[in-house]
């Protein structure tokens, strides 16, 4: 197969932090090259280097067989390199064909060909086999959806380098498989693929080549044929991890938060669970099956329009997160950007401002009382740096997820609920999370998870409810819970099973 | 390579450390920007004007700002808040003064000022209703609210004057303790209350945490709405009392008394470098950004530049100091 790119002894510092040493990168036509390490262990700075966005102090690119410059984004668009990144960058008020011929949107004298710009965005969704209307406003399509076009827009380029950032992380096992689709065809296209992905089963079932930085160090590159995935965060985290997803056994004592028959119009209805002291309960479906929603609505932060919520038999009319926390709720959400940090303050701040009256005297804050809670929360979840003055968005996103958990551990909540708790985070910060779950559970917290992150949510809980289209489609206890199970429910076919 | 190590694990991603040279501008910037700024403002009225340097010239500068910063403690709530600017002032101001002015005969100025106040306070409560609690647009809000509590105003005054009554009221605030204006007094009262308020109570926690991220801020359990609200309902009543300041220094009151503290206001926060964006900003740095603008007009002042040039050097000053703002949030790697 033909070399498509070359990255040759890439080499970058930043002031005070060497973030690239000596990487090297092949990457061929038709073949898919997955990139995989912790946050902060080089990935997005060697791609930021691919984009031009940053240029490398030392080494070379080889594009296409010669030595190039890449002088920006615009100009490695020019040469043929697409990214997708995590974060969508796609104009919601505009169509799907807009917004895939966007910044090549075909036109003369200024004004739109709408008919060239139609079929060629057409053309590009069905290569993709993507059911997609393509004069569809592109915000009234689901997240996977999105993600779909912003991948047609890059691939629109006709690029030799595609480069994929975490393209699954905001999507659930089903529509991943859609996107794998997607990605196989581009494959067979010819286009030298990169992918980036922290789920390793994926990787290991798309990628031809598997290249694993840890600390801005190239461990190693080799093809993915034999390899595992212990192999492969033993080579990212430099240790062994004989169990991803320890599970604690704990006793179990008697139920905590009763949820009858809630409903909230277009979102979800007749949801009927319970979660018992120091059991963990997983909430599982597909994205879009309304298990946020839910939950939201039991600690408060949306309004339910029917149904109870109870905890320890007191039964609360959850309507703002302010009651849901007197009552001894706690939930930390699914999108920590938006819900679960205040980036500009510091750790102290994020992490005393749910408990904040409580540790006031007619609203005057003992500082000293805050940062006694603080300190002992930070050094509790591990924290790193533990330095309590510091501003959350400094920290990596492991951090601020234990951040935002710090933060709800400090109300003391008779029961958590977690959404997504560990997206978007590294290995190692995961493990530490999944620990913490443990022992939370073991001091008799009732804990219910949500994770679209199917082994996550089988190898933690005690029991799992199924969430399909807004309805409890299965409750499933942990022996006789396992992925075709879940996935049967989900998919809404156990019910006509 | 223990530098990496050391590194990457306090920020997680590299090229975002957090000691860059760019940042290190970002985050120092603000803090000693201020200072040097008004001390080269001294050195440089002292080398202009012989009669810059004097303490009273520096005292009438004071006492010039002083009304005005009593406005300022309150812009700077909203400005944290996220609450863009309160442009209500005006009408507030006007609200105070006519009621203080107006009532003086029959209930005596304390009284009187007080019921300016809280009348003042009440046009708070209701901008602050729509803005917190309906979510309307801040800037619409107040513009709207400050048209109704200004026409009511000139309504019930028939569109004239009101002239004050009780000189010994005005004597007083025009006069010193130990050297201090009374009115000097005053300002710092406020000042040194908002600042503990915004740094060391609950609500002053609220405030910065509703305007960097109101969506988390919702979902730690703080009363969101009311937050945002008691920040317009802070600064109607502030107003109000810069109103009634305004009113007994003056011993008259008509409907465009506030006209123009607004901007004022607005200039000194956004040239103290608190930005439209919320979440970050101190009393100390808008009352910086205050003295800056007040001295500087003091120099032009003094020099004899004429009014339209001031103007002029105002305007700059605003556009200037908010494109600083914004790039230095680019180079500290904030959007």
């Amino acid at each position: 197969m033909t070399v498509a790119l070359e990255m040759r002894g890439i080499s970058k510092s930043f002031p005070g932090i060497r973030a690239l040493a000596d990487v090297d990168l092949v990457a061929r036509a038709g073949e898919v090259h997955a990139i995989v390490g912790e946050n902060g262990a080089g990935k997005s700075t060697l791609m930021k280097i691919l984009a031009g966005v940053y240029q490398p102090d030392a080494g070379s690119i080889v594009l296409g067989g010669s030595e190039t410059r890449i002088a920006g984004p615009i100009d490695a668009r020019k040469r043929g390199i697409g990214m997708v990144y995590q974060e969508l960058n796609l104009v919601p008020d505009l169509t799907v064909a807009e917004n895939i011929m966007l910044g090549a949107t075909p036109a003369r004298f200024g004004f739109v060909r709408r008919r060239a710009l139609s079929d060629a965005a057409s053309a590009v969704l069905d290569a993709f086999n993507a059911r997609i209307d393509p004069s569809a406003l592109l915000g009234s399509l689901t997240v996977s959806q999105q993600q779909i076009v912003e991948i047609a827009k890059a691939y629109a380029q006709h690029p030799s380098i595609i480069v994929l950032d975490e393209p699954t992380s905001s999507l659930s096992e089903h529509e991943a498989q859609a996107l794998f689709h997607i990605v196989r065809r581009m494959r067979a296209d010819g286009i030298a693929i990169i992918y980036i992905s922290h789920r390793l089963r994926e990787v290991l079932d798309l990628a031809d080549q598997v290249t694993v930085l840890r600390d801005g160090q190239q461990i190693d590159t080799r093809a993915s044929d034999g390899l595992t995935a212990g192999e492969m965060i033993r080579l990212m985290v430099g240790r062994d991890l004989t169990d991803i997803f320890p599970k604690r056994v704990v006793p179990i004592g008697d139920v905590v938060l009763e949820v009858d028959g809630l409903m909230r119009a277009g979102a979800f209805s007749d949801v009927t669970l319970n979660v018992r002291a120091g059991e963990i309960v997983g909430l599982a479906g597909l994205v879009g099956a309304g298990r946020t929603e839910v939950a939201r609505a039991v600690f408060g932060l949306d309004r339910a329009q029917a149904g109870a919520v109870r905890v320890d038999g007191a039964e609360l009319v959850a309507r703002t997160p302010a009651q849901g926390v007197a009552a001894g709720i706690a939930y930390v959400p699914e999108d920590r950007k938006r819900d679960g940090i205040v980036p500009s303050a510091s750790i102290k701040d994020n992490v005393s401002l749910p408990v904040l009256r409580s540790l006031s005297t007619a609203g005057w804050i003992s500082r000293s009382r805050e940062r006694d809670l603080v300190r002992e929360q930070v050094e509790t979840l591990g924290v790193s740096p533990p330095v309590i003055e510091r501003a959350v968005d400094t920290l990596s996103g492991g951090n601020q997820q234990k951040v935002v958990i710090a933060k709800w551990l400090a109300a003391r909540p008779r029961v958590l609920i977690l959404d997504e708790p560990t997206r978007g985070v590294d290995v190692g910060a995961k493990a530490d999370i999944h620990a913490i779950i443990g022992e939370l559970a073991a001091a008799g917290t009732a804990i219910l998870l949500i994770s679209s992150e199917l082994p996550e949510v089988l190898a933690v809980s005690d029991r799992i409810y199924v969430l399909s289209e807004g309805r409890v489609t299965a409750e499933l206890d942990r022996t006789e819970a396992d992925e075709a199970a879940v996935m049967l429910a989900a998919t809404g076919e156990a019910a006509h099973a | 390579m223990t530098d990496t190590k050391l590194d990457t694990t306090i920020t997680g991603v590299p090229g975002t450390s957090r000691v860059t040279r760019a940042n290190l501008g970002a985050r120092l910037g603000p803090v000693i920007g201020m200072p040097v700024g008004i001390v080269l403002l001294l050195v440089i009225g002292t080398l202009l004007s012989d009669r810059f340097f004097s303490v009273g010239n520096l005292v009438n500068v004071l006492i010039n700002i002083s009304i005005l910063g009593v406005i300022v403690v309150g812009m700077t709530f909203v400005f944290i808040t996220r609450g863009v600017a309160d442009l209500s002032v005006p009408a507030t101001v006007a609200v105070g003064a006519i009621l203080t002015l107006g009532l003086q005969p029959a209930i005596g100025t304390f009284a009187a000022a007080l019921v300016g106040i809280l009348a003042a306070c009440g046009a708070g409560v209701v901008s602050g209703i729509l803005i917190g609690y309906a979510r309307i647009n801040p800037v619409i809000t107040t513009l709207g609210v400050s048209t109704i509590v200004l026409g009511i105003a000139q309504w019930s005054v028939g569109g004239v004057i009101v002239y004050g009554s009780d000189a010994d009221a005005q004597a007083f605030v025009n006069s010193r303790v130990f050297g201090i204006p009374v009115i000097v007094i005053i300002f710092v009262i406020v000042a040194v209350i908002g600042h503990l308020v915004l740094s060391r109570t609950t609500l002053g926690r609220w405030v910065y945490a509703a305007g960097s991220n109101p969506d988390a801020t919702r979902a730690s359990a703080v009363p969101l709405a009311r937050t945002r609200a008691s920040a317009f309902v802070m600064t109607a009543g502030l107003s109000g009392l810069a109103g009634a300041l305004l009113g007994i220094t003056l011993q008259t009151a008509r409907p465009a008394i506030g006209v123009g503290y607004e901007f004022d206001a607005i200039t000194a926060v956004v040239v103290g470098g608190i930005s439209l964006l919320g979440g970050s900003g101190s009393i100390p740095r808008a009352i910086g950004g205050l003295l800056f603008v007040a001295l500087l007009n003091n120099i032009l002042v003094l020099h004899g530049v004429p009014t339209a040039v001031q103007g002029i050097a105002k305007g700059l000053l605003i556009v200037g100091a908010v494109s600083l703002d914004i790039y230095l949030r680019r180079k500290g790697g904030r959007s």
